[in-house]
């Protein structure tokens, strides 16, 4: 077994920084320079940490200046942590060495697996919620907090099958991962809404049942819509599109169960001008200070 | 060519390398304001390959199945001259994709 | 098999079936849904392609682009979970794709576009002060044993095929009309700045600055250049690569105290 946790956190002490309680925005080269010139008033910045595992050159140059001014939160989208075989150990090293370098607010991961044997899928793929794959993501979770010497955020997934070899629910799953691991949680919004329309679940009653107190950052993005073979609507967590308003709903929930937490718009397809981001990242603003109030009484 | 006239002739030239390098001129010459043009970076699809390989974003197109394409060419090749085609141009054969 | 080899397997290969074992909650055909994951893993994987060899994509046209790219990514699929390394071999495949041997050079043209995104993401490392090269004018008989270290971005490509010119001419520069294929030329590509640059050589020059990044000394360059150019002359090489700040180090190599070592 795992030796048990000394890691910062929640449940240690001191706790690092983490990330400012505003919204923040997806690091995209297309406004390196417009964030330099025009300085927006923003929470964070995020990178996906496979753009950055070069060598030198403009990505570092750039990500090392805006660093100066604004938090970073780093998302790993490689690390294959739902995979069967043991986790990349180079990937790790690598990984570590950039947060070594940024020393970011925030390190989070995805609830998927993305390699098989020396293949890289370049997507996040979906696991069955069942009891080998529970041990199989804390053991890993619990090397890559060892590792990175940091708490970890886990994303939940979008998903667009499910596993007839599932015996937990995601939520189930999520918080045993959570509880055994120390993990922290990365509430992506967005897939919550993405994959309980896709799966004929309720959004709401999925959170109700989430560790939403180990929630560290939400994640907000847009979908596309499709239909399955029935007819049915299968959304496609795409990030090509302005948050929906079912998503902002869904959001403003979220916020009344975790109180007001750092908050991302994601855009990575068909990404707009920075002003256009960052009116999206104002009304997360909104929302976090309306969460921020003082709650009427119950 | 013998060391010493070797040495002679490197010397000449980073003598005059070292000029030529220092100048604004090289900035403003003919081959430099080319390169300009040349030195694209991190714009559009130029941004050196960061795009969408590495988002953990989907895409709901579908257009994996390519099983039976007969692909005719349609890109600039068709504008270059080329000696060895027939046609003065330059030609792609056209192919089918087999199922594996 | 195990469930994620199946799994993966599917992914990329159309013709086997949707993996076992996986349902939609309205009983629908799982199909259907897998065909999201084919989707995505191929598709990002042929745009990841297309974003490292836009000029490749150009001459070819989209959709002969993407057809070779599906099969190179089903052949051979990344082994890093980092994008920029993906492609390194796409040249060799495409020498090796019979549907595209009607344009012998379009292999020299990937591996051009190639070097841009590795100079784009190579370490950094600072320009030699070129006081220091002077100072190594003061002993002309040491200059063929100088070794000059060469920034990590630098790449030289020497190809029979005229990859420069129809490289430019999709920059806008020149006429893709007055481009001849066969003809051969050379290419520098370089870091400056923050900008990746190709500039056009010749042979001796290629030949010049390949042997100085393989770490030869000045004297072996020049010999290697003489190869192809018996009275060349290395002044405007020399120049580009200083103003081009591509000259990091410099040591003596047969000097009894070298310099510039604890730089390396």
């Amino acid at each position: 077994m795992p030796a048990p946790l000394d890691l910062p956190g929640p449940a240690g002490a001191p706790a690092p920084a983490g990330l400012p309680v505003r919204a923040g925005l997806g690091l995209k080269p297309a406004h390196f320079r417009d964030i330099l010139e025009t300085r927006p008033a923003l929470g964070f910045f995020e990178i996906h940490a496979e753009n950055y595992l070069v060598a030198g050159g403009p990505f570092h140059h750039y990500l090392s200046e805006i660093g100066q001014h604004y938090p970073l939160s780093v998302h790993g989208v490689g690390l294959s942590i739902g995979g069967e075989g043991p986790l990349d150990a180079a990937h790790l090293d690598r990984l570590a060495a950039l947060l070594d370098r940024y020393q970011p607010a925030a390190f989070s991961e995805h609830l998927a697996w993305s390699s098989h044997g020396c293949a890289f899928l370049n997507d996040l793929l979906p696991l069955p919620y069942d009891r080998a794959t529970l041990d199989r993501v804390c053991q890993h979770i619990d090397v890559v907090q060892h590792r990175l010497n940091r708490r970890m955020l886990l994303e939940n997934p979008a998903t667009y099958v499910e596993f007839a070899a599932s015996t937990l629910s995601e939520t189930e799953f999520i918080g045993e991962v959570v509880r055994r691991t120390g993990c922290g949680l990365l509430l992506d919004v967005n897939n919550v809404y993405v994959s309980c329309t896709n799966h004929g679940r309720d959004p709401y009653a999925y959170l109700d049942a989430l560790p939403l107190a180990a929630v560290g950052e939400i994640h907000l993005a847009g979908f596309a819509e499709d239909v399955d073979a029935a007819g049915d609507r299968l959304l496609i967590d795409n990030h090509g599109s302005p948050v929906a308003e079912a998503v902002w709903d869904l959001y403003r929930y979220a916020l009344a169960g975790s109180g007001p937490v750092a908050t991302l718009i994601e855009r990575d397809h068909d990404v707009p001008a920075l002003a256009v981001l960052l009116a999206e990242a104002g009304r997360a603003d909104g929302a976090l200070a309306a969460a921020a109030a003082p709650r009427r009484a119950a | 060519m013998n060391q010493q006239l070797t040495a002679a002739s490197l010397a000449l030239a980073l003598g005059a390398a070292l000029t030529v390098a220092a100048s604004p001129a090289l900035a403003a010459d003919k081959m430099a304001d080319k390169e300009k043009c040349f030195g694209v970076a991190l714009k559009g699809k130029n941004d050196c390959a960061a795009g969408p390989g590495t988002t953990c974003a989907g895409t709901s197109k579908i257009d994996y199945q390519g099983n039976s394409w007969s692909l005719v060419p349609k890109g600039t090749c068709q504008k270059t001259a080329s000696p060895t085609s027939p046609t003065g141009f330059g030609q792609l054969a056209a192919f089918k994709e087999k199922k594996a | 098999m195990s469930a994620q080899a199946a799994f993966a397997a599917a992914l990329v290969d159309p013709a086997l079936p949707c993996p076992p074992g996986l349902l939609a909650w309205n009983g629908s055909d799982p199909a259907r849904r897998f065909a999201v994951y084919r989707n995505n893993v191929v598709v990002s994987l042929i745009d990841a392609l297309a974003d490292g060899f836009p000029v490749v994509q150009a001459l070819v046209g989209d959709q002969f682009f993407r057809a070779m790219a599906r099969r190179y990514v089903v052949d051979r699929p990344p082994a890093s979970a980092v994008m920029a390394e993906y492609g390194d071999d796409f040249a060799d495949f495409i020498a090796g794709f019979a549907p595209a041997a009607g344009l012998p050079y379009l292999a020299d043209l990937a591996r051009l576009e190639r070097c841009r995104v590795t100079a784009c993401h190579a370490a950094d490392a600072a320009a030699i002060d070129p006081a220091q090269l002077a100072a190594a004018l003061a002993d002309p008989a040491t200059l063929p044993d100088l070794r000059l270290a060469l920034h990590p971005a630098l790449r030289v490509l020497a190809s029979d095929y005229a990859i420069v010119a129809l490289w430019a001419a999709h920059q806008g520069v020149g006429a893709l009309a007055e481009v001849h294929p066969g003809r051969p030329e050379s290419a520098l590509v370089l870091r400056y700045g923050l900008d990746v640059e190709v500039i056009g050589i010749t042979a001796a020059a290629a030949a010049f600055v390949a042997s100085l990044a393989a770490g030869y000394c000045l004297g072996q360059a020049m010999a290697a250049a003489g190869a192809h150019e018996a009275a060349f002359d290395p002044t405007a090489i020399l120049a580009t690569l200083i103003a081009k700040g591509a000259v990091c180090t410099v040591c003596t190599a047969s000097a009894r105290h070298p310099q510039g070592e604890h730089h390396d």
